[in-house]
């Protein structure tokens, strides 16, 4: 079975398109634009990948910049 | 054979030009997601002639808020599904005199020739996004948005505001594979143009070079062109149509 999604994974899965190396760890207070070099197209993407994966649209309700901003738009993780 | 498969999202696919582009889609191939207020009998036999590839969503694109949820929704085109194209072919035309224009004919016609396909493109992008294997978008146009004809200002604004999200949405996107392009289709004998009499499409026939009317068949083959790999090096453009207006 597949590991469950985390936003760890998909950030590194948007990094691996970039042909960036992947990360370790995502602390809270990660700028994903100015840390993780994310463009706009890349911001896209990964709303779009965390909507497969999480059934929610980050930006809908207005612009995140780091990822404890993303995380906390995301439905809690199962115990 | 699978490599060579797409997946091709139509609007309008029950007659007229969206039939015909479904037609070659299935011809060349590939599987059709339709889309239409209702199907007819010719898409049903369409559907019965090849089992498995041809996929239909009864839905009414006037209603452009619903494009999300319903046609691209999880019981039909979702995310589930790598989209490979989407052809916009859909519209409705309201023509009359601008001293005439009623300003709820002009929003209906807006929401469902402009604002659906820009909604669905929208979703068609993302769906592309996480597939991440380029994709093309296909735009039916209008030769009307560049030689005017009587009674069609207000129609062939909506293709002209077409043509420009088209060649924004090219630049926009073309970093990550994505294509947008409009075939321009000069005028065609479906039921759009039904309402002309023989003098006025002897006089529209008279301005094109082959005089005679645009083939359904010959836009239908320019769009599943820009669809496929052939045209992998083309994006932002318009492609005329049209027996060579003049």
């Amino acid at each position: 079975m597949k590991p469950a999604p985390t936003l760890l994974s998909v950030v590194n899965q948007v990094l691996a398109n970039k042909r960036r190396p992947a990360i370790a760890a995502l602390p809270p207070e990660t700028r994903l634009r100015e840390e993780l070099g994310f463009d706009s197209l890349d911001m896209a993407e990964l709303t779009v990948r965390l909507e497969e994966a999480f059934g929610v649209d980050i930006f809908a309700a207005g612009v995140v910049r780091t990822a404890g901003e993303v995380e906390a738009r995301l439905p809690a993780a199962q115990p | 054979m699978r490599l060579m498969s797409k997946n091709i999202l139509i609007t309008g696919v029950s007659r007229g030009l969206g039939l015909a582009i479904a037609r070659a889609v299935v011809a060349a191939g590939w599987t059709v997601y339709g889309v239409s207020r209702a199907t007819s009998p010719e898409f049903a036999a369409l559907a019965a002639a090849a089992p498995g590839r041809v996929k239909f969503c009864a839905f009414d694109l006037a209603d452009a808020d619903g494009v999300e949820k319903v046609v691209f929704g999880p019981e039909f085109a979702g995310l589930q599904v790598p989209l490979d194209g989407f052809v916009n072919n859909a519209a409705t035309a309201y023509d009359d005199l601008v001293s005439n224009l009623n300003l709820a004919r002009l929003q209906a016609m807006y929401a469902l020739n402009v604002f659906a396909p820009m909604m669905a493109t929208r979703q068609f992008v993302r769906n592309a996004l996480l597939h991440g294997k380029g994709a093309s978008i296909v735009h039916v146009s209008s030769i009307s948005a560049h030689t005017g004809y009587k009674g069609l200002a207000m129609y062939a604004s909506t293709k002209g505001a077409l043509e420009a999200f088209s060649k924004n949405t090219a630049r926009e996107w073309g970093a990550r594979g994505i294509r947008s392009n409009c075939v321009v289709a000069g005028f065609m004998e479906t039921a759009m143009s039904g309402a002309l009499d023989e003098e006025q499409r002897q006089r529209i026939h008279a301005r094109t070079a082959l005089k005679a009317p645009a083939s359904l068949e010959s836009v239908a083959a320019t769009v599943v062109f820009l669809l496929g790999e052939g045209a992998a090096s083309i994006t932002g453009q318009n492609l005329f149509v049209d027996s060579g207006t003049i």
